[in-house]
């Protein structure tokens, strides 16, 4: 196929977690190939192996993590398509200075909302994503903001408590 | 006596140890983990479900780009594994679509599945057999040449020379002949579910020498992993070392097929290899549940006196048996807790079919065989309009009375009598006025008609097997529990810290425990069958006092006190009753010292545990839909050592292939090709957060003496009850005896009469 | 499956492993140049959701050479009004099409549509034409690879429909011949319902076609060379009751083992004018037109309805395991029509 200017891509550019990252397209370990997903970048280019990928084809959840605010399958996403946008994964949510965790990761940790862990990251970033757009969401809007995230061990009951106790102090 | 109130932890709820990892995306777990120069593996897979290998060139593979070994049944290591040992790594014959043909380890995985293409595979078909009672006919294709009729011997001691295969007590002739109501029939729970924790089942392997190995598993048993593995191998020297485990519900309890593949292929490269399952190999290719028919009468008397139980239980375990007797003494042995009977003639054959294998999934067989079996029994609960709250409630195993359990030797219980936890959930739930009688629902509004359903289960594993710790006490009063306990979910590392600072008056902070790697622990039979706190807590316990004996004695004579009259808190040693004349443990211990107690747990299958579940359901009789409404548990656990914890296993009832099973989790096998056909998470169906049921636990705490705190474990069994519980409320609701897990729209519409055949 | 003996396993000819060029596209005309020059060989890519799932399970015999990203050109996810009605431009995303006032307002069937579709996140980045053009959910279409070799079958070699003696259980009631895979797209259903347009644009001509004439039993129409562009809906008449109904296992996740949906004008009680369209039970969205027969022009009653629900099943023709459907999917259609019925009490 022809090579045609701007079509195809030498290098991208994305920022994960507050950080610009360049790379150049290729298929050495340290590039990022056509056919990258931002999960494999994510988890072995970067080395933020905090996002899961659970099923590697977008039914589970797992993989979830911001785009420009948006929570996305990263596993479904390809990281050439990522020029100029902002990711963020689990490893950005506490404060980079302080390293004072996100509210939701501390009421995880005080309501136990998780048993074996997997599925946390992605619900925690799905739970982000919620509370930044509605601030005071319904149970009915906790269940089907996370409808899509898979979970065995059953925290759900734990992970749905843990939000509303959120949402309940800020009604206070 | 202590109560409750009066534990600095015990019964509180405590942040877990490795909370702050796993909510900021730091907790390893296998494909996290990368080691310099590893290679990745990759599997080629049988297209056919029964076939001989006629001719393999893999010289095109070996050529690949980035491909440094290719395996085949002519060159991989004769290890074997499998109860008994009849399961090669790479056989000359494949027994089901999805069977390893080959193996590629390469620098990158896209590499190793590229090299997969390009091995030649010349197959022979043979015919296959995919159900239960035709692979056992005379005339049906053979899986194994070791194994006539494909039955799987049954009588391998896994449990010593009587490990239960059959029950066989007084007459059952006598007792049908006693009984008033008799039901008859065959039961199927033949789903083949996956248990489908999120994390793909992975390994990475590692020879430090031709006869050393350390193995990264998300294992939920290092130690026991490690035993097993060895007389498989031929007793090289293996390490194993548990990772962050995401999900196992015993599936995981050592991935055999993984780690031999990383095993061998890292023998036959010299470099570390992770063989990382995809989530249709695990789907395709790892634990599903076995598959179980039972046939046979049940006999019981007006009162509700169980007079026999007579039958034969088919177990399917697929291509091959991991540890399937187990199950089946297991099964057996549940089955007697939960129905008090003189007389028993159960037989158990144990056959192979051309299907992806079955592998260890909680319930262990009990859930197999009630789930097939109390279908036929309720129905002589039918018979004699007997209320099933009340049978299983007198029927259950009460203290001092006797059961086989899985070693075949008739054991008495010491456990509690569970009516009073029962009582509660029956009356939490509603069920007096809620249950209307047998298939009678218990209201109807338009085409949605209402059903209550109940059943329970019980396990005498909660003090199975060996557990041992070391527990060290460090001068600076900080502890260090030495016990190889793996963390897959439970919180199990966690409440065993707990326990330690509890018997030593420790902050919480200060105790904290030892990865779970079988090279600095001693044994431990891993956290299985609800033994996590009665099994391994009690080690735990007993080495921690044993610290403290310890502790006193070395303080005897800076204290100038005799031990008995020592005690310690927060790191301050001290004459009872003046505590403000304490000396710190460094002054004790010395500062370049350690103080090491040793606790061991024997097991003790004394103890069964209880727990009984309550289900609504909802069946709209126009789309044969089933809705899971509300869900209450009852059980009883002496004392609940970490709250949330506890809630967490019981709601893990609905995952793990449980309630759902009866619902609408099934491994969908083909038969027209043998392949099975939904091995992805959309047509592999699970419970979501948008229709959670209402769930309710009954949690009664009624001491335990034998352990330190009063406390027994139930995480194990809370799946157990629920397939048959849902069957049962289900077929009420509609009003007609329901047959078949699960019971999906085709089949409730079909019992309705809705679907012209 | 094969029949004979001893079976041989074609081997590919692999140097390296198969990867794809990708290239961002910044005009409609420019992608369809890409797709023009790589003879067939390239795909589009627009939310991914579907494509790399296909791509990653390796369903197919062939890989792209190329996948040409159409998220890059401008001006394809708007969403406007005018005189007609709305257009909606293909790349709009799922959540967007639910949440748009708008349609959320005149359209609301098509909203309701989206929101059947999938997860949160899968509706994040999934567009609305990617949703009509997606492929095949059929399980033998599906199978992966990597587990013992892709499943050869009509639509993808022109080899057997597997599903015909296999389980046919998801397959189709109606409408089946070579192929019994359903259509697997909500929103094609609420638009066909809507009665939109479908504008299509290759580099020589520009063409609509109803949604009915976009999907085949083999798959849509779209020839190599052509991209959809926008969804044109025509405006609502005044007095229209839209329903959608979703029959899944689960709420929400699945596709649909049926769905319904309808558009149905009210006047005084007496009903105008009806379109009932019948989802996952054939290749192609269904236009139930007994049905539309039976409550044109008449007094809208539980006895038309019912009748007209029986009309719409009437000539299924269930395989072996999918006769439960034919029940499911008259129940829907009465449900679905049920809500009219309180614009007969409101005269």
């Amino acid at each position: 196929m022809k090579n045609r200017k701007n079509q195809e891509r030498d290098t991208i550019r994305l920022t994960v977690n507050d950080v610009l990252q360049e790379f150049e397209i290729g298929d050495q370990r340290y590039q990022v190939a056509a056919c990258d997903t931002l999960a494999k970048t994510l988890r072995e280019t970067l080395g933020l192996s905090g996002t899961k990928v659970g099923c590697n084809q977008g039914a589970c959840g797992s993989c979830t993590v911001l785009l420009d605010g948006i929570p996305i399958l990263s596993c479904m996403t390809l990281t050439v398509e990522c020029d100029g946008k902002q990711i963020t994964t689990i490893e950005g949510l506490a404060d980079p200075a302080t390293g004072e965790l996100d509210e939701i990761q501390q009421t995880f940790i005080d309501g136990t909302a998780f048993q074996c862990g997997f599925c946390t990251p992605g619900i925690i970033m799905a739970s982000r994503a919620l509370l930044n757009r509605n601030s005071l969401p319904t149970e009915t809007d906790i269940k089907d903001a996370l409808s899509g995230h898979f979970c065995r061990c059953i925290s759900h009951y734990q992970v749905v408590e843990a939000l509303q106790t959120i949402t309940e102090k800020k009604k206070k | 006596m202590k109560f409750a109130k009066d534990y600095r932890f015990i019964g509180k709820a405590t942040p877990r140890k490795d909370a702050v990892d796993i909510v900021t995306g730091k907790a390893e777990y296998i494909d996290d983990l990368e080691l310099p120069r590893m290679l990745h593996g990759k599997v080629l897979r049988s297209p056919y479900p029964h076939a001989l290998i006629k001719n393999i060139n893999t010289t095109g593979a070996e050529k690949f780009r980035g491909v440094k070994a290719v395996l085949t049944h002519k060159n991989v290591p004769q290890w074997r594994t499998g109860t008994p040992r009849h399961v090669r790594i790479l056989d000359k014959k494949l027994r089901f679509v999805g069977d390893a043909v080959a193996l590629v380890a390469a620098e990158t995985a896209q590499m190793a599945k590229a090299a997969l293409d390009l091995i030649e595979v010349t197959y022979e078909q043979l015919p296959a057999v995919y159900d239960v009672a035709e692979a056992i006919k005379s005339d049906a294709p053979q899986l194994y040449d070791e194994f006539p009729g494909n039955l799987i011997p049954l009588d391998i001691p896994v449990f010593g020379p009587q490990t239960l295969s059959s029950v066989k007590l007084g007459d059952v002739e006598k007792g049908l002949g006693a009984s008033d109501y008799i039901a008859e029939g065959t039961g199927s729970y033949e789903n083949i579910p996956n248990p489908l924790p999120l994390e793909p089942p992975g390994v990475i392997a590692e020879w430090s020498g031709p006869n050393s190995l350390t193995v990264w598993s998300a294992t939920q048993s290092a130690s026991w992993h490690r035993f097993i593995m060895l007389s498989k191998m031929g007793f090289p020297d293996i390490r194993t070392i548990s990772t962050q485990c995401g999900g196992s519900f015993g599936s995981k309890n050592y991935s055999a097929q993984p780690m031999l593949y990383a095993a061998a292929l890292a023998k036959a490269t010299g470099r570390p290899v992770k063989v990382c399952f995809s989530k249709e190999e695990h789907f395709g290719a790892f634990a599903l549940r076995l598959g179980s028919r039972f046939c046979g009468k049940v006999g019981i008397k007006k009162d509700g006196t169980v007079m026999a139980v007579q039958g034969e239980w088919l177990v399917d375990t697929g291509a091959f048996s991991d540890m399937a007797q187990a199950q089946v003494a297991v099964g057996l042995g549940e089955l007697q807790l939960m129905l008090r009977c003189a007389n028993w003639d159960i037989k158990s054959k144990l056959v192979c079919t051309n299907r992806n294998a079955s592998g260890i999934v909680r319930g262990f067989g009990g859930q197999e065989l009630e789930s097939a079996l109390l279908p036929i029994l309720t129905k002589a609960l039918e018979q004699g309009n007997i209320d099933p709250v009340a049978f299983f409630k007198q029927n259950y195993v009460k203290p001092g009375e006797g059961y086989y359990w899985r070693d075949g030797n008739r054991w008495v219980s010491r456990s509690k009598d569970y009516s009073k936890a029962f009582e509660r959930g029956a009356q939490t739930f509603g069920w007096n006025d809620k249950w209307k009688g047998w298939l009678k629902p218990t209201s109807v509004k338009e085409a949605k008609r209402v059903g209550v359903g109940v059943s329970v289960h019980g396990n005498a594993d909660v003090g199975e097997d060996v557990s041992e710790a070391y527990v060290r006490l460090n001068p600076d009063a900080t502890v260090t529990i030495h016990a190889c306990v793996a963390e897959p979910g439970m919180g199990q590392r966690s409440s065993l810290c707990k326990m330690v600072a509890e018997t030593l008056k420790l902050p919480l902070e200060r105790v904290n425990m030892t990865p779970p790697d079988s090279l600095i622990n001693p044994f431990d039979f891993g956290l299985v069958g609800s033994r996590g706190t009665y099994a391994v807590g009690s080690a735990v316990i007993s080495a921690a006092e044993d610290a403290k004996e310890k502790l006193f004695k070395m303080a005897e004579d800076v204290l100038e006190a005799a031990p008995h009259d020592l005690d310690s808190k927060d790191g301050m040693v001290f004459v009872k009753g003046t505590p403000d004349k304490g000396v710190p443990w460094r002054s004790v211990i010395g500062l370049m010292q350690t103080c090491t107690g040793f606790g061991r747990f024997e097991p003790d299958y004394s103890l069964p545990n209880f727990i009984a579940m309550f289900v609504e359901v909802e069946v709209d009789t126009e789309t044969g839909k089933l809705d899971l409404l509300r869900v209450v548990t009852a059980t009883d656990v002496g004392q609940i050592i970490d709250p949330p914890s506890l809630a967490g296993q019981l709601h893990g009832a609905i995952g793990s292939a449980g309630i759902d099973t009866a619902i609408f989790e099934e491994s969908v096998l083909d038969t027209s090709n043998g392949h099975i056909m939904n091995l992805n998470m959309m047509d592999y169906k699970w419970r979501s957060f948008t229709e959670l049921p209402r769930f309710e636990n009954e949690i009664l705490e009624t001491p335990i003496q034998t352990h330190r705190f009063k406390a027994i474990g139930v995480g194990e069994v809370s799946t157990s009850p629920g397939p048959s519980a849902v069957l049962m409320a289900a077929s009420n609701a509609v009003g007609i005896r329901l047959e078949g897990y699960p019971l999906t729209p085709d089949k409730i519409l079909r019992a309705l009469g809705k679907i012209n055949p | 499956m094969k029949t004979s003996d001893s079976c041989k396993i074609q081997v590919q000819e692999i140097k390296k492993v198969k990867a794809f060029k990708h290239f961002n596209a910044t005009s409609v005309d420019e992608a369809i140049a890409l797709m023009r020059s790589a003879k067939g060989n390239a795909n589009l890519i627009a939310g991914g959701t579907d494509l790399l799932g296909v791509l990653k399970d390796e369903i197919l015999p062939g890989y792209p050479e190329a996948i040409i990203n159409i998220k890059t050109i401008p001006g394809l996810d708007d969403i406007e009004e005018n005189g007609k009605g709305l257009k909606i431009g293909a790349l709009t995303k799922l959540v967007d099409v639910v949440t748009h006032p708008l349609i959320r307002k005149k359209y609301p069937l098509l909203s309701k549509a989206a929101e059947a579709v999938a997860t949160p996140e899968i509706r994040n980045m999934a567009t609305l034409g990617g949703n009509l053009c997606q492929d095949t959910r059929c399980w033998y279409y599906r199978y992966p690879h990597h587990m013992g070799g892709r499943i050869i079958c009509y639509r993808k070699e022109k080899g057997p429909c597997q599903a015909i003696k296999g389980d046919n259980r998801y397959h189709a009631i109606m409408g089946g011949k070579v192929c019994f895979a359903v259509c697997p797209s909500d929103t094609a259903i609420a638009l066909t319902a809507l009665d939109a347009r479908l504008e299509i644009k290759s580099s020589q001509k520009v063409r609509r076609v109803s949604v009915d004439e976009f999907f085949t039993p083999r798959g849509n129409i779209l020839e190599p060379d052509e991209l959809l562009t926008h969804i044109e809906i025509p405006k609502p008449a005044a007095g229209v009751r839209q329903e959608f109904l979703k029959y899944t296992l689960r709420k929400p996740v699945d596709f649909a083992i049926a769905s319904v949906a309808t558009v149905v004008t009210m006047k005084a009680g007496t009903c105008k004018d009806a379109r009932i369209v019948l989802g996952a039970v054939a290749p192609t969205p269904v236009r139930a037109v007994e049905s539309e027969k039976i409550l044109k022009g008449k007094v809208a009653s539980e006895k038309g309805i019912a009748a007209a629900a029986k009309a719409a099943v009437k000539d299924a023709k269930p395989m072996r395991m999918n006769a439960y459907k034919v029940e499911i999917t008259e129940t829907l259609v009465r449900r679905a029509l049920l809500p009219i019925l309180q614009s007969v009490s409101v005269k």
